[in-house]
């Protein structure tokens, strides 16, 4: 199961109030393929996340195109459901255990109490679940700040009628007080009065994300999802609306789900940081010790391709990626990094299709003269060579990849015909390895600390084929 | 832009040198600006305006004919009489009738038409888009095969078929044009509801919690909208040439003053050397059609989401 | 440094337009030398791209306007040519095989109906025809017409003209010599299947791998200055590495200068040699890259290291520089600095400064240092950090 650790400092203005908490959340677009429209597969946007944000704090959620961070935050905001899992919203950890320990036992063994128990935590706090005026409060207090702020604002609508729709949508006021609210909003942050009658076009792009955290200042929600906030900024307009968002925090107890690939903003602006790969977690923990510390290998190589100010440039060149990023809809078993990880070994879930897109990128000729392959499963295949000189050619590739340690029975030759299988692994979960730190690297969780490059499994180099190494993208 | 500067606060909220209504009138004054700055657009509009005045005063520039206004008023004893004859200004056709008298009513027809078809085809093909659009799935799958089928079939024979089929009157060309014409707007709002959905100014109204209902009326519609309007211009030239093509063809009713109609008649007098009655309804026809065109890709050019509003 | 290889001196591009002219670049001065990388950093709207493209004569002649300053690149045997003054023709010739051009988002710079290889077979047919027809072993001289185009569209596309049946083997050696010269290109760009990218088509293909094919085309003819416009924005960051790495070994093999234009400080810091900062469509600031981000002389420097997110600073407390730039419609002649500057004096909204050595191989453009000049009161202590405003 996943572990709900605790993130974030246990500080006094924890008051155990936990905003937001997904478990096990999975987003899965269908593939649709023909005249009928069948789904023949599925993109694995978000593949299993599960995180908890405390009040009052920023968790950042970094990551690169195609990592699922976006789909995240749109869940998050309500704006596309989950395919599975849960989200519950102000809940305090007691209430989570709670729910553990009741989901944890089988349906029919709870006792009437217990099943009415969950009931009325799920009608009051599950997305999805909840009851009418649950659902109410929950819009109301989740609000969300996009990136392109030219965007998100209406063309055709006044600046007084997109900040104020909030207000109006819920009745709270009209008129003259109306107005009013809004001139103050637009006074919270650094825009005054006389930008009240003003269509977007007319501003700047920093002031236009201050029109779009005014509006989402409108009904005071607790939580605020921002999505990529100051990415289309400049550097000193950046500034400006950082600054803004830290002071509106403070002053209104707010807490934020800020969604970046910048690793310098989420720094400074996360009080604590995960890390997301093709839809899954890679690492979470506190900022500072995330990034001085990785537990995970992509961590790593993220912090070290991230050109930096400062004077560090003692740089680990062997933490890089190789290969391109793999295809959301059929994602690496094991850990999902395993086939561009500098410092994969063999219990990180090696596959047969490891094997054949290595031969595709670097061996073509030996990739063509593949007949067959006939998959057992995904571990297991009897690939079908054109020759028995190809099919050594196979064999003697295979024990070139790092992929060969992970091999269950030695690769045998029959004919023309390669026999492979490799050990099976079950999909990585994310565990706490340290008080506050969650990995899903395998390394990291059987020894505790960051794999290094040093400790790599032996690897035979003959003449022939390279493995994978520093030809990619 | 203005620099990031505290307002020094006041207790009221802040007077407004400008109200909403003044702030909608002086954008609709730059559009309005930008849409005349093509001196073709100008002279569409004014066209257009000749012949609305035209339609409008007909009464008041000839005397309308009695029992039915809309057949010409017969002169027995000047038939085929050439421009300047016999007090007809643009001549008279072969059984009489006053060419000019015909120019002017035609011109009511034509705006009764054009009018009727564009206003009827506009509204319901947006309903019926709208609903495919926002729905999708099935519902939109379906509607749009239906629009398919019609938009397979060309504009003209269509129409000539259903005209043909309902029997010649001027009641039933409106009819079968509108029943063509819908599809091309369903089809369009279709098309621009659909990206306008997937922008981030609705995403951000449903993080609000608004209504689908709201969101489509405050949002999705009046972004759609441009093209459509830009249609519907240049529709009101287009109608009134087919309408003409079909009255042409016979499918009015006979001797009715409407332009097309009068083409037709002209025609057998035009080997003749009597040129005025095609010439003059079939002028009327042509610059009706060229004012709506350069009106409508006056509008297209000012309205294109690129230059619109910047 | 007098072995420079492009001198930009006084460089000013304007725009008309209705509502004014801009003053887009405006008294631009820099040089680049054989191997260096001279990066260009700004914000939008500092001039940074119109300078780019102003060097290649990109800039469409309506409505832009060269109006003063000349654009110098020198040959191997000394000569120079002014690029501002050149005709079309020989501004074409020098496009793409003396100065190259790699764009912000390579998606958008490829053409998505025609396949890779037939894309960089262009460059190939433009500037290399004698090489070519050498591997195969033709006079280049003699070729008609019909060669140069089985060049020219070549790389997985099968011409058969006329040509193309009456003299088979020639043809087929061509195509083989267009082929070779495609798949070594991309093949040094560390793309690891090259036969297979020259069959496919961009869409086919991954942001990183896009960039590297641009590299390929731009690199093709050997270019002596490479301008790479924001090459790595629209990619992530592990990318990115990659991406730099790789210009930065190229540049080292053929000794290639680079104009490297950005908005990103912590690249000029890990990938450039020098530094020139744009503020308004002028040169504030230049200086080896090191040097300048280490200790920022210019205020707008100053500012914008400031407003750099870094894990250190406090929340809430970047330094932000207050306001925003100024139109270029018409300037008045200043500092166009000097509304949002901390030590803004008034001699700074009467007098535009002009870009002056402080030391050798520094420069700064602030009337801060020219204080011999002015009467002792006109100026303001200068700090030595930057102050939070308002």
């Amino acid at each position: 199961m996943t572990a709900h650790a605790t993130l974030g400092p246990m500080s006094s203005a924890d008051d155990g109030n936990i905003v937001m908490a997904l478990k096990d959340v999975v987003v899965h677009y269908p593939v649709k393929e023909g005249v009928l429209q069948r789904v023949v597969d599925f993109v694995r946007a978000v593949d299993g996340v599960s995180l908890t944000i405390p009040r009052g704090q920023t968790l950042g959620l970094v990551g690169e195109s195609g990592c699922g961070k976006t789909t995240l935050g749109k869940v998050i905001a309500g704006l596309v459901p989950a395919t599975s899992g849960e989200i519950w919203f102000n809940v305090t950890r007691q209430d989570l255990d709670e729910l553990d320990r009741l989901q944890r036992s089988v349906p029919g063994e709870l006792s009437k109490v217990e099943r009415e128990r969950l009931g009325q935590l799920q009608s009051k706090h599950r997305l999805g679940g909840m009851a009418k005026e649950a659902h109410r409060r929950y819009r109301r207090n989740c609000q969300v700040v996009f990136q392109d702020a030219f965007a998100s604002l209406n063309p055709r609508q006044l600046v007084r009628d997109i900040v104020g729709r909030p207000l109006r949508v819920y009745h709270e006021v009209s008129g003259k007080d109306l107005d009013r609210q809004v001139v103050d909003l637009l006074d919270q942050v650094g825009l005054g009065a006389q930008h009240l009658l003003r269509y977007p076009h007319q501003f700047s792009g920093g002031q236009r994300q201050r029109i779009s955290i005014a509006r989402a200042l409108a009904l005071n929600p607790e939580f605020i999802v921002l999505d990529e906030p100051t990415s289309a900024l400049d550097v000193s307009v950046q500034a400006q609306i950082l600054n803004l968002l830290a002071d509106l925090q403070k002053e209104r107890n707010l807490t934020y789900l800020f969604i970046t690939h910048d690793l310098g903003v989420v720094q400074h602006m996360a009080d604590t940081i995960a890390v997301m790969y093709l839809g899954r977690i890679a690492e979470t923990g506190p900022t500072a010790a995330v990034f001085n510390d990785p537990l995970h290998p992509y961590t790593r190589v993220l912090r070290e391709s991230n050109p930096s100010l400062d004077g560090d440039s003692d740089r680990d060149d062997g933490w890089r990626l190789s290969g391109a990023v793999p295809s959301p809809v059929d994602p690496p078993r094991g850990c999902r990094l395993h086939p561009r990880c500098p410092v994969a070994a063999d219990e990180c879930g090696w596959q047969i299709d490891d094997v054949l897109h290595h031969l595709e990128e670097y061996n073509p000729g030996l990739f063509d003269s593949i007949g067959r392959v006939d998959r057992r499963d995904d571990f297991s295949a009897k690939v079908d060579m054109t020759s028995p000189e190809q099919a050594c050619q196979l064999r003697d590739a295979v024990t070139e990849l790092p992929a060969h340690a992970a091999l269950a029975e030695p690769i045998h030759v029959d004919g023309s015909v390669v026999q492979m299988t490799f050990k099976p692994v079950s999909d990585v979960e994310v565990m706490e390895v340290r008080p506050g730190r969650l990995t899903s690297c395998v390394r990291a969780q059987q020894t505790g600390m960051s794999p290094s490059i040093a400790a790599r499994p032996e690897i035979k180099s003959t003449e022939g084929m390279s493995h994978a190494s520093n030809s990619d993208t | 832009m203005t620099t990031v500067e505290m307002e020094p606060s006041s207790p009221a909220p802040a007077p407004h040198r400008e109200s909403v209504a003044s702030v909608k009138w002086a954008r609709r004054k730059e559009v309005a600006g930008q849409v005349l700055s093509n001196p073709l657009t100008v002279v569409g509009f004014v066209i257009i305006a000749l012949f609305l005045l035209m339609a409008i005063f007909a009464p008041a520039l000839t005397e309308a004919n009695e029992p039915d206004p809309y057949q010409s008023p017969r002169d027995w004893s000047n038939i085929d009489a050439p421009p300047g004859e016999g007090g007809h200004v643009l001549g008279t056709d072969s059984t009489g009738g006053d060419v000019l008298y015909g120019v002017i009513w035609g011109s009511r027809l034509s705006l009764q038409l054009s009018l009727t078809v564009v206003v009827s085809t506009l509204v319901f093909g947006t309903i019926v888009g709208s609903i495919a659009a926002m729905r999708g799935g099935r519902v939109d799958n379906f509607l749009m095969r239906i629009v398919d089928v019609f938009l397979a079939i060309p504009e003209l024979i269509f129409a000539l078929a259903i005209a043909a089929v309902l029997g010649p009157s001027f009641r039933n060309i409106i009819l079968a044009l509108a029943v063509v014409f819908w599809v091309k707007y369903a089809r369009i709002i279709r098309g621009e509801i659909i990206r306008v959905k997937q922008s981030e100014y609705v995403a951000a109204a449903r993080v609000i919690g608004d209504s689908p209902w709201n969101i489509y009326r405050k949002d999705v519609l009046p972004n759609s909208i441009t093209p459509l309007v830009v249609q519907a211009t240049l529709d009101m030239g287009n109608v009134v040439l087919i309408g003409a093509a079909l009255s042409y063809i016979g499918l009015a009713q006979a001797g009715l003053t409407e332009w097309g109609a009068m083409v037709s008649a002209g025609q057998s007098g035009l080997l003749a050397g009597q040129w005025w009655v095609s010439t003059f309804a079939g002028l009327a026809i042509l610059l009706w059609a060229l004012a709506f065109n350069l009106v409508g890709d006056g509008l297209r050019d000012a309205l294109d989401p690129k230059t619109e509003g910047r | 440094m007098s072995d420079w290889l492009l001198k930009v001196d006084d460089l000013s591009v304007r725009f008309s337009g209705s509502k004014g002219v801009t003053h887009a670049v405006d008294g631009v001065s820099f040089e680049v030398s054989p191997g260096e990388t001279l990066a260009l950093v700004g914000e939008t709207g500092c001039g940074k791209s119109v300078t780019a493209r102003a060097i290649m004569r990109l800039v469409p002649e309506p409505p832009g306007i060269y109006e003063s300053g000349s654009i110098l690149l020198r040959s191997s045997d000394g000569s120079t040519v002014d690029i501002a003054l050149a005709d079309q023709d020989d501004v074409r010739r020098i496009r793409g095989d003396r100065i190259s051009l790699i764009f912000q988002d390579p998606g958008k710079a490829l053409n998505p109906s025609l396949t890779i290889g037939r894309q960089v077979a262009e460059v190939f047919g433009e500037h290399r025809l004698g090489m070519i027809f050498e591997a195969a072993g033709l006079d280049a001289s003699k070729a008609g017409r019909v060669p140069r185009r089985i060049v020219q569209q070549r790389a997985g596309v099968v011409s058969k003209t006329g040509y193309g049946i009456i003299h088979r083997s020639a043809a087929r050696r061509l195509r083989r010599a267009v082929d070779d010269a495609v798949a070594g290109a991309l093949a040094e760009t560390g793309i690891p299947n090259p036969r297979k990218i020259m069959s496919s088509y961009p869409h086919e293909l991954s942001g990183g791998m896009k960039q590297r094919v641009m590299i390929a085309q731009a690199l093709a003819c050997d270019p002596d200055l490479l301008i790479a416009d924001e090459p790595t924005t629209a990619l992530d960051v592990t990318i990115q590495a990659r991406i730099l790495e790789l210009i930065g070994e190229m540049q080292e093999r053929r000794r290639m200068a680079i104009i490297y234009i950005t908005h990103d400080l912590s690249l000029v810091r890990e990938f450039t040699h020098r530094v020139a900062v744009m503020y308004a469509g002028r040169i504030v600031e230049t200086g080896p890259s090191l040097d300048v981000l280490a200790n920022p002389q210019h205020p707008y420097t100053q500012g914008l290291l400031a407003s750099i997110p870094r894990s250190g600073t406090a929340r809430g407390q970047l330094s932000a520089i207050p306001g925003s730039v100024p139109q270029l419609i018409s300037p008045p002649p200043q500092c166009h600095f000097a509304e949002r500057c901390p030590w803004a004096a008034p001699v700074c909204h009467k007098l535009s400064p002009v870009l002056t050595e402080i030391e050798p191989g520094r420069a700064v453009s602030c009337w801060r240092f020219h204080r011999n000049d002015l009467v002792a009161d006109e100026m303001p202590e200068p700090a030595s950090e930057w102050v939070t405003q308002g």
